[in-house]
């Protein structure tokens, strides 16, 4: 029995470390800084300071994952009314809105999309654009996995890319070692090219649509999917080549051409046969999809558009409950309505504006321009979290105090959303990067070697287009 | 008798299955080979699993299959599995998902009827106890090459008893080193210590540490205990009485040569895991396998 207590207490210690903090900071004093705003932007310091402690714990378990993560979703609700910040109808309003539908939307219909086999037609499409050279091919897994990322979401589209890799690299060779530098480029190009692609569209990720959420609901802008596009897009489309030469010159593979193993390829596709009549109307309902959420996302809300789109994947028979519900990460729904939600209450009860005020003055000294200090503080902040959290729970956590600092909340916005795509550095900086470490082809010490040059030059070029690029 | 096998990869696991094989059939045991794969966070589960099933879908297999083939084919090399399972190949199709992150395939044995192959995914640890809660597994064995740490941790909280494979060497002739003492796991120890001297056809040595200069009523009776029983199964043994700090004088009479059998600590958990135990001392000291009988 002992031993039983001693075992769970080691492998729960994080559990019990993020409790000791939160009972150690409910006992200290609420910090004078927040004292001091009270009145003007802050109508209850007790409240904002109970909505940081919550934050806290919820970032230490999220780290380190003592508990399952829904498990730390229920208790970000539950400490809300428990602490005094809400009451139970407040936090149930905060927790589902249209965002959180998108995300429950988006990761059904990913599902009934990656379900439908198209990733031949894939393979297919990329060896016609690119032809047998080694560093075309990466740039057609970087290029295609970025498109198709931006509209329908990263997961989907390294999960339906990641078969055509493999059976590239296994065509060249089974010998690993022959293969390493080969494996990486290639299963990188796919991470990285449909992390990059997130960005893109509202749709390429749920944290986009956080952000445009935030926006509406603190009356800062209403961005239209179009107007969305015409902001990132641009950075996208530089990001791809340069994103394919730092990884050509990281992992610069022996293979210069991949002849042999691009013909097999073709054979293999061509095995699989041609689309069939259920893979022409997937893709016509994601069309609809799309359509509905380019000229009626402002009326109808992204959300409802996707979850039109699960319902007629359902009832046209493409995809079966049993396998919907098997897929779907309903943890993760849970985790990020919960993030949204006590993102709102940071924004409600000041919080966020504290943390905004004082990260600015912790950092003052390094910069005596304000708009660029700012600027930096939202990306690194969002850059380094995304990296520990996930992209979405650092969008709904970061977003209200990003939108607190002060200057254009559509570039501060912009910003964050773009910079929580910069998951490079780890394995669990998101599950694009965990797919292809579950292959067993690349190390974890791999994606530092190319994910920091991936940071340092996404953070440069999103600097570069937030200056330059204005939104209309 | 029931024995649990973990293999880390085809890399470095070869001698850890190698001696594992060799004393389950000694104890006539039934064996489960289980390989335990990186853990996947719960973020990512079910994207990675999708993934997965499109893998499967190109002929690909899942990460770690690859490890539970190479188990099969040592198996068959060494005739530890039936010739008409070998005939049929590494049957990759029944390899059946019986809980989220754990999926297991079943042979025709040699030495027992079970051969049993298992592929987990997550922290190393928390999978090789819950194999053994669930599949009430007497030993455990694990390799050297691990994490000194995963050593400790599989003693402290894994309950069965604990074979680690460190830096065995197939080349070299051992000895056996049996440590004893009046505790209570003694016969126990002796018990295992002679099946694994009967697998490897080893001499025995056996020995009462006293960190004083007398040797007590009960280690002298725990000595002749053992000899007794060495006699009884025609195993050659020598008994050694030895003065000192018992891990230190164990060391230095197991060298490089010798695999330990000793028993566990009666200590209670708490005082193990502040202070330590023989036991731990002696594996994280000695160059050689260990076999910490519980």
């Amino acid at each position: 029995m002992l031993q039983h207590i001693i075992f769970w207490l080691t492998q729960k210690r994080w559990l019990l470390f993020a409790l000791a903090v939160g009972a150690v900071l409910l006992l200290l004093p609420v910090p004078s800084s927040m004292e001091s705003m009270q009145g003007e932007t802050m109508t209850d310091p007790i409240k904002a300071y109970r909505t940081m402690i919550i934050v806290i714990m919820a970032i230490i378990l999220i780290i380190f994952e003592p508990v399952p993560l829904p498990a730390v979703a229920l208790m970000m609700l539950f400490l809300q009314v428990i602490l005094g910040i809400d009451d139970p109808n407040g936090v149930a309003k905060s927790f589902m809105n249209d965002a959180v539908f998108f995300i429950m939307g988006s990761l059904m219909m990913a599902v009934a999309i990656v379900s439908q086999g198209l990733d031949s037609r894939l393979a297919l499409g990329i060896i016609r654009f690119t032809g047998n050279k080694t560093w075309r091919i990466a740039f057609g897994f970087v290029g295609i996995s970025a498109f198709l990322s931006s509209f329908i979401g990263e997961h989907t589209v390294t999960a339906m890319m990641m078969p055509v890799g493999l059976t590239l690299i296994y065509n060249t060779s089974t010998d690993r070692d022959a293969t390493k530098n080969l494996a990486a480029l290639i299963l990188f190009s796919i991470a990285y090219g449909s992390a990059m692609g997130s960005i893109g569209t509202p749709s390429g990720g749920g944290r986009n649509v956080i952000m445009i959420g935030y926006w509406q609901e603190f009356g800062l802008a209403d961005i239209s999917y179009l107007g969305w596009m015409r902001y990132t897009y641009p950075m996208l489309l530089v990001e791809i080549p340069i994103a394919v030469a730092i990884l050509w010159f990281t992992f610069r593979p022996k293979q210069k051409v991949l002849d042999s193993a691009v013909r097999k390829l073709k054979v293999q596709v061509a095995r699989r046969g041609a689309m069939t009549g259920q893979n022409i109307l997937a893709i016509i309902v994601f069309l609809i999809v799309f359509l509905g959420w380019v000229f009626f996302s402002k009326k109808m809300g992204l959300g409802i558009i996707a979850l039109i789109g699960v319902f007629l994947y359902l009832v046209l028979g493409l995809i079966r409950w049993s396998d919907l519900n098997r897929n779907t990460n309903w943890g993760v729904i849970l985790l990020f309505g919960a993030a949204i939600s006590i993102g709102l209450q940071m924004k409600e009860t000041g919080a966020a504006l504290w943390f905004a005020n004082s990260a600015i003055d912790i950092m003052k000294n390094l910069s005596e321009d304000i708009s660029i200090l700012r600027w930096l503080i939202a990306v690194l902040l969002t850059g380094v979290l995304t990296n520990l959290l996930s992209n979405s729970a650092t969008v709904a956590v970061i977003g209200p105090i990003v939108l607190n600092m002060g200057g254009d909340p559509i570039v501060m916005g912009f910003s964050t959303a773009i910079a929580s795509a910069f998951a490079y550095l780890t394995v669990v900086a998101s599950p694009t990067c965990m797919i292809i470490h579950s292959s067993g082809l690349v190390q974890r010490s791999d994606f530092l070697k190319a994910g920091w040059k991936m940071f340092i030059m996404s953070i440069v070029i999103l600097f570069i287009m937030s200056k330059f690029w204005a939104v209309s | 008798m029931k024995f649990l096998i973990a293999v880390g990869s085809k890399e470095y696991s070869e001698s850890t299955l190698r001696v594992g094989m060799q004393i389950a059939k000694s104890f006539q045991a039934a064996v489960t080979i289980v390989y335990v794969g990186p853990k996947i966070s719960d973020f990512s589960l079910p994207h990675v699993r999708l993934a997965q099933e499109r893998m499967e879908e190109w002929d690909f297999d899942r990460p770690g299959v690859e490890v539970l083939e190479w188990a099969f084919n040592f198996l068959a090399k060494n005739d530890y599995i039936t010739s008409t399972t070998i005939e049929s190949g590494f049957p990759k199709n029944t390899l059946v998902q019986t809980d989220g992150n754990r999926c297991d395939v079943y042979l025709q044995g040699t030495i027992s009827t079970d051969v049993n192959l298992i592929l987990r995914n997550g922290d190393i640890i928390s999978e090789l106890r819950d194999e053994v809660a669930r599949g009430g597994f007497d030993v455990t064995i694990i390799g050297g090459s691990q994490k000194r740490r995963m050593a400790h941790d599989m003693i402290q909280y894994i309950d069965s008893s604990i074979l680690i494979v460190n830096k065995y060497n197939p080349d070299k002739t051992y000895g056996l080193l049996l440590p004893v003492d009046d505790s209570r796991k003694t016969p126990q120890a002796v018990k295992y210590g002679v099946r694994v001297a009967q697998a490897f056809g080893i001499k025995v040595d056996l020995l009462t540490v006293s960190k004083t200069n007398k040797f007590g009523k009960g280690y002298r009776n725990a000595a002749k205990r053992a000899a007794k029983m060495m006699r009884r199964m025609g195993i050659e043994y020598e008994n050694h009485f030895k003065h000192g700090d018992p891990a230190v004088v164990i060391r230095e009479t197991a060298g490089n040569d010798h695999i330990i059998v000793m028993g566990t600590s009666t200590k209670n958990p708490i005082a193990k895991f502040f202070m330590g135990s023989k036991p731990l001392q002696v594996m994280e000291s000695n160059p050689c396998p260990i076999l910490i009988v519980k």
